[in-house]
Order: structure tokens, then C-alpha cells, then sequence
């Protein structure tokens, strides 16, 4: 297939940065091995850069790459994002995993991209009910951070209010603690552990994740039910106030335990609380990084 | 393996009334590694300190448990006596069966088994305990005092003494404080000017002491024996080594009319240059931009600088940032007068004639604004008859702040009395609630006012205060005999209640250190520890703690000068070594422990190969700030951080131990 005007236009930028030498790799989306996959592509060479592309396939969250030291030993790079895909860069330079000196921001614009699990039966339409329930609550269309802004070619997500994100929030919200315990002891029951939501977040760089501590072990590593809950409870709340809600948890996770049920009720907690969401100014300080006098305590009896 | 030794404290009846001692001594032989458990009436005392370290002789012990009182009282006392037999004192574990058990719990059962579990968990946390060694950080021999009142100076004058150099700081023009805003002081009569100036003068002439009037703290970093200082030196537009103190500026100074003197509160005026008071140290004049010609009419002016013989005035001068380094910090910044304003029914702003305790000191003072003679604000007649009115502000939990003043009972019963020496034929009446006189000669002071003065004390409360053809009426009840009372005065003094000088909050957040919500300065144990703060390294003097008098102010500074003095005869400090640690092979350098350090303790610490080239960044923990609080552990995604003496395993496995 042709290059569109905004391949054109990203493999211009992506050139010209590495011929300039401001960056010397560009993390970006290449067609994948169908139409409607896209694939994470590495470019560290101008010629390069005409394998890059952008669509509404393109799902991945490349900022989990940026964790990785074998990126990281490159020292300048671009990265081309979405705009809950840069919330995770903002997060990053936040939390001092990547210096803003050091990274190109290349922003699409961006108004939905197309569930996997609808785009590998064929899906090439943006639709309400084919995007993702990130992309109907999308309020970062365009990233608030960027170097270069590439603007899209798409069509307006028409929202009609038929579909409702994330409506299991509610669902949750209404159920007793037991139903609750319950209702999550079910899905929990389900982990293999194999650390795909933690291998997919852009946020879980810990190079020693805290179930790797083995002495003591406070997690159980067998898949069962304690050490289920502990590993999905601890996962939850290490990303509590700092999950930017890309999903990439949930997609990778390979028995569909609905993780954004979980990141979302506590952004919406934080937000409650706190008045505070993640990833969108690379100056704040983190919720869980500050103390304020003016802190709910009435949790103190 | 572990030779543990359990010691089980009766504490006389304390522990062994609620607790059955045997039981968990019994219960501590059981476990293994155990080799020793023994019960005892009073571990803490002589004999039981001798069997503990004789036993820990006889059995070999690498660790030993007291199920005792809180490690708070005898933690210490039985670390030493474990390093008197080679035992790293950190291998001493106390299990509080007292202030967690005995005490607070009264089912003998259920108690014994409780103070068991907290045995065992502290067992298997003393098995897994490593040598612990204390960290030493070098001293700074320099002290910075803030705020040169009496307290301050006190301090500074005793450390200086001891031959420690002190930096003195200053906010207003001259050192002094509210005391040399006195009067006569009770309950001696002694006049506080010529008991003050020569303790000022001598503040400003010691070789020892560096002082900055007109300055203030403007940041602190760094820990005891270290901590960075910047001072803000004001720009006073006079230089001051040139200065004579000649008063030709302020004579000359058109500005004589409209600018209330705040040495005199408000009762004169003062000059855009100026200076406090006549006795002020150092005796150099302070410019007042904020009123002063020259700066609000772009410079016109400049008669100061006209009549200035030795031209030290310079318009240009800037405010000054001054960086000392100093080992240990006094924090002296006293009080202020309570805004009487809620009290709208006695009429204070009001009427010329309702002033203010401190007010009155002025009108008392020969160098004051009537040059000692008791005058009316409003016409400058002699009263013959003063209301005074005690507790405005103080213990009123509504209206103003619950606690005592403590001073106003006593200079009540002064003003009063030197109303009866200066105005003969006079009377003075006094509405109070109780009378607060238990220092040495007060109660006589106090009596002889009422007996030999015959002021005239109702107990009771002033319900109004009005203006009648020239008096003020005074309604009030005498509880005492049930009666209302109505005085026409011809002036009323209201004892004002204190409250913490304005700003002290904030530099309590720069420094560190803990306050009550009145914003008094907390000490680190308020029995025990009077003078020191929260913080290691800084501690506190004066009015800035609480309601004190003149008394206790010098021996509060003076307690803060001898434990700076104490702490500065060694060229190191000891801080405990349960400190924090970090995993520099796990840390991912997040540094969200950082973010909820409150003791500024962790850095970013660069590590790099031998060649030079960065390998990565970590955090890096001060020992010197460092106070083991542990929030750093809390907020550790990684679980990079431990505090030493209470790490990962050992929490674990006092856990593992209630499990079993």
C-alpha cells in the first residue's frame, strides 16, 4: 500500500532528525505482516526512514521501549506516539527515567485506533464500537507534549453515546465488598503469571520488579489464588496515580483478565481524591510522590 | 547459630500484675535457639543488668530479647550493657509488654498471650539481626542563635563563652527583644534596661559572637554539624562601620510626624531613619524605605545624607546574602501580642485610653514616649484610676487560644503596683480569673500589691467597656460576691495574651522542627528534653517554646548554649545507625523516595566505572539527616530500600512468627 500524506510527512521528520544527527534512533510504527497489523519498527538510519507509517492500527504503546536499556544506550531519541502513548513519555521524564534533553517527541494526532480483536477479522473502519473504550474517553487526541506534530487524516470519532467506556466501573462501584472480593478472586483465578501486564506497561521499569525479591518473597510466585491476588492487587497499586491508561496490560495479557477495570476505577479514585491524573505536565510532582496538608485524612479513626 | 538469650521483665508489679511472666518465659525457652530465658523483678536495675550480662558470658549469646517496657525508656540502657560484654549493641531486641500490654490490656489470659507473640516475633526478628555500627558525622564548632532577645542572647553569650564562635541574628534593627521593651521587672523591681544593655553591649563586643541586626534566615540545608545558612542582611542604607551613632540623620529627617514608632507601640512617632530606642545595639540607624522621602519622591531628599558628618549613608546599598556553615542551631524568635480585635466590647483601638499590656510598659519606661510618667494617651492627664484586665485572649478557647499566657498574672500585679509608686492617692483595680504567681517571691510579690498598694483584685470577668463623658466604664462581675461591678476609669490595660512571633511557622518548616498548632515551637521530649528540638542539632530558647518569663527564658537559652557546648566537646556526632540503605544493584532511581523524604536526606548519586563513564544514578542516603523514619521503604516500588535494624527479613519473619 502507498504512503499516505502522514507517512510522508513522519518519514520526513524521522529523516532529517537522523540525518541531522539529533537523535540517533527513531522508535515508530511499520506496516505489519497484514493490513491491519502494525508492527514497532527501529530506525537508526535516514534511508530507513521510509518504513515508517501511522494508521489506526497502530495500537502499540512504543513508549515501553524506552525502559529498555538496550534503547536506552542510544542516548538522543525520537519516538512517534499517540496521545495516551506520550502521557507514559511524560510520566517517565517525570519519575527521571528519561531526561526531556534527551527525546524527540514526534505527535500524531490521533482519534481512535482499532481494537486487535477486531482489525485481525478485518476492521478498517473507525467506528465507536470498533475503538478502544481509551480512545471514547480520549482527551489527548493531541499529545500535550510534542517536538513536531503530525496531524491526522481520519475522520472525527463520531460518538453517538451508545457505547459506554468502561462500563464496569459503575458495575463494580455497585457491588458489596464480597461481590467484589468475589467478582475479582474469578478473573485473578485466571493468571498464568507470566508478567505479560507488567512487560507491556511503560511505567513497570523497575529492572528488579518487587516479585523477583525473593528474600523474603513476600508475593508467592506459584499461580494460585494468594499468590494471584498479591501479584494483581501489588500491580494495581504500584500503577495507582501513575498509570496513564494506555492499555497495553490488558491487550497483552493472554487470559483477559480486565486490568483497565482495575487502572481505571483507581485514576478515577486519584482524580477523586487528589485532583490529580497522570502523565499530563512533566513538572508535577506525583500524587504518591507529595504530602499536603490538605490531604483527605478522614480515613484516620 | 543463634544463641538467643529472653529476658522477661516483671517491671515489680507493672508487668507481672496483668502479665503471667513465667508463662512467657516458659513459652521463650521453647523456641528453638533459645538458649537462656530468665524473669526478673527489674531487668533494668543493677542486679538485673548483672545477671543479663553475666549471662550473656556464661551462654556465649549473639542475641538477647527484653519482653519489658517500651524501647523508648531502657532500649539504650540494655544496649550498653549488651557492648559492655562485646555484643553489638544492636543485637538487643525489646518486646514492649508494658506500654503494649500490661497497661493497656486487663484479661491476664489473654495478655500473657499476647506478650508471648510479641516475645517470639521479637525472637525470630533478633536472629536475623546484623552488627549495626553508628554513624559518626563531623562537627562545624559554629552555632547560629535566631533571634537576639534575652534567650538568644543568653545563649549566644554562654556558647561564645565556652569559646565556640556564634553567629546572632537578628530581625530588627537592634538586639533587645521585648524585654528591653520593659519596664521594671517583677518581681525584683530591677529596671530591665540596666539589667539588659550590658548583656547587649556585651553580645556586641565578644570576640566570639558575629552580629547581624536587621537580617534574617532566608534558607537551611544540611544537617547537625552541618547545617547551610544563608542570611539575609537587609539593606539598612547606612554602612555600618562608618557610623558614629551621632543621631545627626535622624534630626535631620523631615519624617518625624507621620511614622509610628513600633519600639513604642505605636504610643510615639519615629523618623524615616531611625533607631528603635537610644540604648539600641548596635547604635547604628536604620533607613525605613518604605516611608522615606528620598525613595518615594525619587530622591529628592537627602537631608540625612546632608548632615551625616561621616557620610555612611549610601541610598544604594543592597539587601545582602551572607552563607555561614554551622554545626548547631538555637532558635530564640519569641512572641507577640495577641490581636485583642475579637474583643470589640472592650473597645481596644478604639479608645485612646484601652491599651495594651506592652503599651503600658512604655508609658512606664523613662525612655519611654512620657519619659516614665503614667500619661493618657488621649490627653496627656495623669490617671487616677487604671482598670486592669487580666487573661484578653488567654484561656478563652472561644475567643482566643486556650492556654495561659503565664506572665500576665505577674505583670499585672507590677503595673499596678508602680501605678500605686508613681500616681500617690491612685487606685488600680484588677479583674482576673485566677492568680498565677508560683515562682520564688511571686506569691509575696503579688500579696504586696493587693496589701501594701491596695489594688483592688475582683475575680471575675469585664462583660463591656464604654466611653462616658471622659471615663471609660468598666462593667464587670465579682463572682466572688455575686455582685456586678461598674468603674469609671480613667484608663484600662489589658494583660494581652501571647502568641508565637508572626513567621515562626515558617522558618520551623525551614529548620525542620515540630510545632504545636499555636505555632509554638515543640521540644523533643517535654520533660526530658526541654531544649532540643525535633530535630538532632537544633534547639530552642525563650518564648518561641511557650509562655515563659524572664527567668526561665535565660535558663532556657543557657540550656540550649550548655547542650550545644556539650555536643561540640566532641569532633563527632553519634547518629544511631538504624539508618536507611539502598540496593544500588535494584535501585531504578525513581527517586520517589526522595519525594517523601521530609528529612532531605537522599541525593542522586552517580555511579561510574573506572574509566569515568556513567553506569547509572542512584539514590544516596545522608547519614547525617537520615532518621530511619522509614517512608523512603514505604515508597520504594522496588523494594530498594531498607532501614537497618528493621529490614525486609527480619519484618518478614516477626510476621512469619505470629503465623505459626
Amino acid at each position: 500500500m502507498a504512503n499516505t500524506k502522514t507517512d510522508e510527512k513522519l518519514q520526513k521528520i524521522a529523516k532529517d532528525l537522523l540525518e541531522s544527527g539529533e537523535v540517533s534512533l527513531v522508535i515508530g510504527y511499520a506496516k505489519g505482516s497484514n493490513l491491519q497489523r502494525m508492527r514497532p519498527v527501529f530506525i537508526t538510519k535516514a534511508e530507513d526512514a521510509g518504513k515508517l507509517s501511522f494508521n489506526p492500527h497502530a495500537v502499540q504503546d512504543l513508549a515501553v521501549f524506552l525502559k529498555k536499556p538496550e534503547v536506552k544506550k542510544f542516548g538522543k531519541i525520537g519516538i512517534v506516539v499517540k496521545g495516551c502513548d506520550e502521557k507514559a513519555v511524560n510520566a517517565l521524564i517525570q519519575e527521571y527515567q528519561i531526561s526531556r534533553d534527551n527525546i524527540k517527541i514526534i505527535g500524531m494526532e490521533c482519534n481512535g485506533v482499532i481494537r486487535q480483536s477486531l482489525a485481525d477479522k478485518g476492521e478498517t473502519n473507525l467506528s465507536e464500537s470498533a475503538v478502544y473504550d481509551k480512545c471514547l474517553i480520549c482527551e489527548e487526541h493531541i499529545p500535550v507534549l510534542y517536538d513536531f506534530l503530525i496531524e491526522s487524516e481520519e475522520p472525527k470519532l463520531v460518538l453517538s453515546g451508545n457505547v459506554k467506556p468502561y462500563s464496569g466501573i459503575e458495575k463494580l462501584e455497585s457491588m458489596s465488598a464480597e461481590e467484589k472480593n468475589a467478582f475479582w478472586a474469578k478473573e485473578f483465578d485466571k493468571c498464568i503469571k507470566c508478567y505479560a501486564c507488567r512487560q507491556a506497561c511503560p511505567l513497570c521499569y523497575c529492572s528488579r520488579c518487587i516479585v523477583e525479591k525473593n528474600m523474603p518473597q513476600w508475593i508467592d510466585t506459584n499461580s494460585e489464588e494468594t499468590g494471584n491476588a498479591q501479584w494483581n492487587l501489588i500491580r494495581a497499586y504500584h500503577l495507582s496515580g501513575r498509570c496513564i491508561g494506555c492499555g497495553e496490560c490488558e491487550r497483552a495479557c493472554p487470559v483477559n483478565i480486565p486490568l483497565m477495570l482495575i487502572n481505571e476505577k483507581m485514576a478515577k479514585d486519584v482524580y477523586n481524591m487528589f485532583g490529580y491524573k497522570s502523565g499530563l505536565d512533566i513538572n508535577a510532582k506525583p500524587v504518591f510522590g507529595v504530602f499536603s496538608e490538605s490531604d483527605f485524612n478522614d480515613f484516620i479513626k | 547459630m543463634s544463641r538467643i538469650g529472653v529476658f522477661v521483665c516483671w517491671c515489680g508489679s507493672n508487668i507481672a500484675g496483668t502479665v503471667d511472666v513465667e508463662k512467657v518465659r516458659e513459652e521463650a525457652a521453647k523456641i528453638p535457639g533459645v538458649v537462656s530465658a530468665l524473669d526478673y523483678k527489674y531487668m533494668c536495675s543493677d542486679p538485673g543488668q548483672n545477671s543479663l550480662r553475666n549471662i550473656i558470658k556464661e551462654k556465649n549469646l549473639t542475641g538477647i530479647v527484653l519482653a519489658a517496657c517500651s524501647p523508648h525508656m531502657h532500649e539504650n540502657t540494655f544496649r550498653k550493657a549488651a557492648a559492655k560484654e562485646g555484643l553489638n549493641p544492636y543485637f538487643v531486641e525489646i518486646a514492649n509488654i508494658r506500654e503494649q500490654v500490661s497497661w493497656v490490656h486487663e484479661d491476664k489470659e489473654r495478655a500473657t498471650a499476647k506478650a508471648v507473640d510479641l516475645m517470639k516475633m521479637m525472637v525470630e526478628k533478633v536472629k536475623r539481626d546484623r552488627p549495626i555500627e553508628d554513624v559518626r558525622v563531623p562537627l562545624n564548632k559554629k552555632a547560629l542563635v535566631i533571634g537576639g532577645g534575652i534567650a538568644g542572647i543568653q545563649a549566644a553569650l554562654d556558647i561564645a563563652n565556652g569559646g565556640v564562635e556564634v553567629i546572632l541574628v537578628e530581625k530588627e534593627p537592634s538586639i533587645g527583644g521585648r524585654m528591653i521593651q520593659l519596664d521594671e521587672t517583677f518581681p525584683t523591681l530591677d529596671c530591665s534596661s540596666c539589667i539588659m544593655t550590658p548583656k547587649m553591649v556585651e553580645a556586641n563586643q565578644h570576640p566570639n559572637i558575629k552580629l547581624y541586626t536587621y537580617s534574617e534566615v532566608e534558607d537551611i540545608s544540611g544537617y547537625i554539624g552541618n547545617f547551610k545558612v544563608k542570611i539575609k542582611k537587609k539593606a539598612r542604607s547606612v554602612v555600618e562601620k562608618d557610623c558614629t551613632g551621632c543621631g545627626e540623620c535622624w534630626n535631620a529627617c523631615p519624617m518625624h510626624k507621620n511614622v509610628k514608632s513600633e519600639f513604642n507601640v505605636n504610643l510615639s512617632e519615629r523618623t524615616a531613619i531611625y533607631v528603635p530606642f537610644p540604648q539600641a545595639v548596635p547604635l547604628v540607624p536604620v533607613l525605613d524605605r518604605s516611608v522615606c522621602l528620598h525613595f518615594k519622591k525619587g530622591g529628592k531628599c537627602q537631608k540625612c545624607y546632608d548632615a551625616c558628618g561621616p557620610k555612611c549613608i549610601n541610598f544604594d546599598l543592597q539587601d545582602e546574602i551572607i552563607e555561614e556553615t554551622v554545626g548547631a542551631i538555637v532558635a530564640s524568635t519569641g512572641y507577640d501580642l495577641m490581636d485583642t480585635s475579637m474583643y470589640g466590647e472592650y473597645g481596644y483601638g478604639k479608645y485612646k485610653d484601652v491599651i495594651s499590656g506592652l503599651q503600658f510598659e512604655r508609658l512606664l519606661s523613662a525612655s519611654g514616649p512620657t519619659e516614665g510618667l503614667i500619661k493618657r494617651p488621649s490627653d496627656g492627664k495623669t490617671p487616677q484610676t487604671i482598670v486592669f484586665v487580666q487573661c484578653v485572649g488567654s484561656r478563652d478557647p472561644e475567643k482566643g487560644v486556650p492556654y495561659c499566657s503565664k506572665v500576665c498574672c505577674m505583670y499585672t500585679a507590677k503595673h499596678a503596683k508602680l501605678f500605686a509608686h508613681k500616681v500617690h492617692g491612685s487606685q488600680s483595680y484588677v479583674f482576673y480569673i485566677d492568680i498565677r504567681s508560683t515562682s520564688k517571691g511571686y506569691e509575696e510579690f503579688v500579696r504586696g500589691t493587693m496589701e501594701q498598694d491596695g489594688a483592688i483584685y475582683l475575680r471575675g470577668r469585664v462583660s463591656k467597656i464604654y466611653e462616658d463623658e471622659g471615663k471609660l466604664i468598666v462593667k464587670g462581675a465579682d463572682t466572688l460576691s455575686g455582685n456586678q461591678v461598674e468603674i469609671a476609669a480613667d484608663m484600662v490595660v489589658l494583660a494581652t495574651g501571647v502568641i508565637p512571633k508572626k513567621g515562626s511557622d515558617k522558618l520551623a518548616q525551614m529548620l525542620g522542627i515540630s510545632y504545636d498548632k499555636y505555632g509554638f515551637f515543640t521540644e523533643s521530649h517535654p520533660k526530658l528534653r526541654p531544649a532540643e528540638s525535633s530535630t538532632a542539632g537544633i534547639f530552642l530558647a525563650g518564648m518561641a517554646q511557650g509562655p515563659r518569663d524572664i527567668p526561665e527564658s535565660v535558663v532556657s537559652g543557657s540550656a540550649a548554649a550548655s547542650k550545644i557546648l556539650g555536643l561540640f566537646s566532641k569532633n563527632e556526632y553519634e547518629v544511631e545507625g538504624t539508618i536507611a540503605n539502598v540496593n544500588e544493584a535494584t535501585c531504578v532511581a525513581c527517586f520517589y523516595c526522595q519525594r517523601v523524604c521530609a528529612y532531605n536526606a537522599i541525593s542522586k548519586k552517580e555511579i561510574k566505572d573506572r574509566s569515568g563513564k556513567l553506569i547509572k544514578v542512584v539514590a544516596n542516603v545522608n547519614p547525617g539527616l537520615c532518621t530511619g523514619c522509614g517512608a523512603c521503604v514505604n515508597a520504594c516500588f522496588s523494594k530498594s530500600i531498607d532501614v537497618k535494624g528493621f529490614m525486609d527479613d527480619q519484618i518478614y519473619a516477626e510476621i512469619k512468627a505470629l503465623a505459626v
